[in-house]
């Protein structure tokens, strides 16, 4: 969940897009998961955030700091390793 | 009332203070967006229950603020009992009004060593956990019926009220770098007190019909002097006014002021109890149907309560008088709050 929120916010979104487009994607996560999780990749400095004018509201944009995109990238050379090694294990 | 105030409303009184006008402005922007979202995809406005329906889904407020506290742990028994934005709070009553107990009952069971009195091991532990029982079962109960009513019941709450508070509420922190007010009460605190006092009520009403519940198996040799009975009315109707005062609290925590006039009246009233029970002389009396010795027993108890009126004397007085000094701040700053920031 947080490697596909992390990779997600390589674009700047806002909550709501954010939880569209993972649900678009077949990864539905609740707000009360997804919110509180924003937050605290934020306090552990991978995100960042502002709060700006869209459509006439205002919302709160997130995107990926520079010390989140060096946490994206082992994330997803440990995820790709895994990943190998189940299809292997799998395929048996 | 829209549903979505409603539900921000009963949602803003759980979350962290610090954080709170932040979460409430983001989920907020997303439930209104998913509401839009609905509507244009219906071509028309969402009803009451399409709103309440999309509130539903999202969990209700205690679930919601839950995932914004610091999990400190939470009470099952199968199903969550006591949540964990509740939960410090229920430990810190639990914590208080057992100490209270164990004081108590550690003072009379000295007491009857003093007095020669052969101490069983026994009765000091039923004594104990009959009030660990007792105390464990009145304030679970009590948090758990907080928890329910929090889970269920809708807040009064307009929109123009929260938005300006919300501005207040920003505003004053801008302010808070220049100049000191007096901060909202409390919810959770007022909350405690609500909790504590009721069991305390509860617990008083107890003993009346069992000294069994403060004296343990003393109460064959001892038992309450006439004063407690002087002063019992009096007592109780303090310990209703503070439960009456916390509740308005709870509802009105921006009236300070009201928490910090109720205050000082309930202190005076409680030095005043103090002060009546100082110069009783005679605080416990040989039971009815006493043993010979109770006499004895009850003239060793009555040497040591003094020390223990002398003690509740001085935490009484500098209680009321830090009561004096906090309505004197804020009745200063209520007059003229930019006298102050000079």
């Amino acid at each position: 969940m947080i490697l596909a929120v992390l990779a997600c916010l390589r674009s700047e979104q806002y909550g709501y897009t954010l939880r569209k487009t993972l649900a678009d994607r077949g990864l539905d996560i609740e707000e009360g998961t997804l919110y509180p999780l924003l937050r605290r990749l934020e306090t552990q400095g991978l995100l960042l955030s502002e709060w700006r004018e869209a459509e006439k509201r205002n919302k709160r944009f997130y995107r990926l700091s520079m010390l989140g995109e060096e946490i994206l990238e082992k994330l997803l050379a440990e995820w790709k390793a895994i990943d190998a090694s189940l299809t292997e294990i799998v395929k048996g | 009332m829209p549903p979505l105030d409603r539900y921000l409303s009963n949602l803003a009184k759980l979350l962290p203070a610090d954080q709170r006008e932040d979460i409430l402005r983001e989920l907020s922007e997303d439930i209104r967006s998913e509401i839009e979202d609905k509507e244009s995809e219906l071509g028309r406005p969402l009803t009451e229950a399409e709103q309440l329906e999309i509130l539903k889904r999202r969990g209700n407020p205690l679930q919601v603020a839950a995932g914004y506290t610091p999990n400190q742990g939470t009470f099952a028994f199968g199903p969550q009992i006591i949540g964990p934005v509740l939960f410090p709070f229920y430990v810190r009553v639990l914590t208080f009004n057992l100490g209270l107990t164990f004081l108590i009952v550690g003072a009379v069971f000295a007491a009857l060593s003093l007095a020669g009195q052969p101490i069983h091991f026994g009765d000091l532990f039923s004594s104990v956990v009959l009030q660990l029982f007792i105390q464990l079962t009145a304030v679970t109960v009590i948090f758990a019926l907080v928890e329910k009513h929090l889970s269920r019941q809708p807040h009064d709450w307009s929109k123009e009220d929260f938005e300006k508070n919300l501005k207040a509420a920003i505003q004053s922190r801008i302010e808070k770098k220049i100049q000191t007010g007096p901060k909202e009460v409390s919810r959770f605190d007022s909350m405690a007190v609500l909790v504590a006092s009721s069991v305390a009520l509860l617990w008083m009403q107890s003993i009346w019909t069992n000294q069994y519940l403060i004296f343990g198996p003393a109460a064959l040799l001892i038992a309450l002097a006439p004063i407690w009975h002087a002063v019992y009315l009096p007592t109780v109707f303090i310990v209703l006014v503070t439960i009456a005062r916390a509740a308005v609290s709870i509802a009105r925590p921006d009236w300070v002021l009201f928490r910090d006039v109720v205050s000082v009246i309930l202190d005076a009233a409680s030095l005043a109890i103090v002060y009546t029970l100082m110069f009783a002389h005679t605080w416990v009396v040989p039971a009815a149907t006493a043993a010979s010795n109770s006499q004895h027993i009850a003239s060793v108890v009555n040497q040591w309560f003094p020390y223990a009126i002398f003690a509740s004397a001085i935490i009484a007085l500098v209680q009321a008088i830090k009561s004096l000094i906090r309505l004197y701040k804020n009745w200063r700053w209520h007059r003229s709050p930019q006298d102050l920031t000079r």
